[in-house]
């Protein structure tokens, strides 16, 4: 019965579509962060940005610092950078500042991909920096609060302007 | 009945997790025989897609591979894994755990170091190599609740024929395993 099953198949795939549509609002709220046990002392990060200037994390210290690993390459690291710029938008400069690690690729290649971003990208050409950081894959992202420590983590692709990740770093900036 | 089985499936996971659990589900439903595989059991979604030796070519040609050099990799059965934990607590796995099941004495995933050290051995550029060890599955992982992960991976000597995808998780002091028939090398 090519059909039936045809029919059936075709049935279960609009199930799926309604279902998405249904936790639509659920998709929206996941994810999140999560919490750094412990939270340590964020490792040193001091790298050139794509204009070469020199940056250093410790320089930031008093703001919240949403540091992001990342490449042109991985698919979900270009699917969540827009996200970055946006959230960064959502705060004051004085409150949150966004560095987007870019792992072992040339500034050209950088910027035919960001053009000009929001964010500040920082290039750590040899992933030397990167190895100083509890980074298992790509992308993989972290928080360090204004005492400098590592507050939360995600692993894998978010949507970092999500409602509950805003949360999760207003309430940062009132504890910390 | 897998058809219902699927549905209902699909819709407890959709009230709990969102869309790409439910997209497996229905996938599963299918029963495709076709990359991408899915499996998902205990809080833990594994998608396992084929990958042709023109892609891992082009992929790694591009990231400063000579063809010569990527050439062992390409030839051998490429996989790109994605691992999303959906369960509650942190998820840990090991690369060495899963293997091909089906031929004599089964065969095991490559691991990005034992590859690395062949690249070292061949003057692979440094940043070839960056790229090439960022773009593998990594070989020990742990990720909280939320957290997903993805990259590629190969088996060496390449499987002749389908096989049985067996993945392992361990949640707390808990052993998972994901078991996928009839799961193949791209052509």
């Amino acid at each position: 019965m090519p059909h039936s099953t045809e029919r059936r198949r075709a049935l279960g795939r609009l199930a799926g579509l309604g279902c998405l549509l249904a936790a639509g609002p659920l998709v929206a709220q996941g994810g999140g962060m999560t919490p750094v046990a412990g939270r340590p002392p964020a490792p040193p990060l001091a790298l050139p940005d794509i204009d070469d200037k020199p940056v250093d994390l410790a320089a930031y210290r008093g703001r919240l610092v949403l540091v992001n690993f990342w490449a042109t390459w991985c698919p979900p690291c270009r699917r969540e950078f827009p996200s970055l710029g946006r959230l960064q938008k959502k705060f004051r400069p004085d409150e949150l500042a966004v560095l987007a690690v870019n792992v072992g690729e040339e500034a050209e290649t950088i910027f035919s991909f960001a053009g000009a971003s929001e964010v500040t990208i920082l290039l750590d050409r040899d992933s030397a920096a990167m190895r100083h950081w509890p980074v298992k894959g790509l992308p993989t992202t972290f928080i360090v609060d204004r005492q400098g420590r590592l507050a939360l983590r995600a692993v894998g692709g978010r949507e970092f302007d999500d409602a509950a990740i805003v949360r999760q770093l207003r309430a940062l900036l009132k504890n910390a | 009945m897998r058809f219902r089985y699927a549905l209902l499936t699909g819709l407890f996971l959709a009230a709990l997790t969102g869309f790409p659990l439910v997209e497996w589900a229905i996938a599963a439903a299918s029963a495709q025989s076709q990359s991408p595989w899915h499996g998902a059991r205990a809080g833990v979604a594994v998608k396992a897609t084929a990958l042709t030796r023109p892609a891992v070519l082009a992929f790694y040609q591009a990231r400063g591979f000579s063809a010569e050099a990527i050439a062992p990799y390409a030839d051998a059965c490429v996989f790109s894994f994605e691992v999303r934990n959906a369960g509650k607590g942190p998820l840990r796995l090991r690369l060495a755990e899963w293997r091909a099941a089906g031929g004599p004495g089964g065969m095991r995933f490559r691991l990005p170091e034992e590859w690395d050290a062949d690249w070292e051995r061949q003057g692979v550029p440094q940043a070839a190599r960056i790229a090439f060890r960022w773009a593998q599955f990594q070989a020990e992982q742990e990720f909280a609740p939320g957290d997903w992960i993805m990259g590629m991976a190969a088996l060496r000597p390449r499987p002749a024929g389908p096989f049985r995808l067996v993945t392992v998780f361990h949640r707390g002091d808990r052993r998972h395993e994901i078991a996928i028939d009839n799961v193949a090398c791209a052509p």
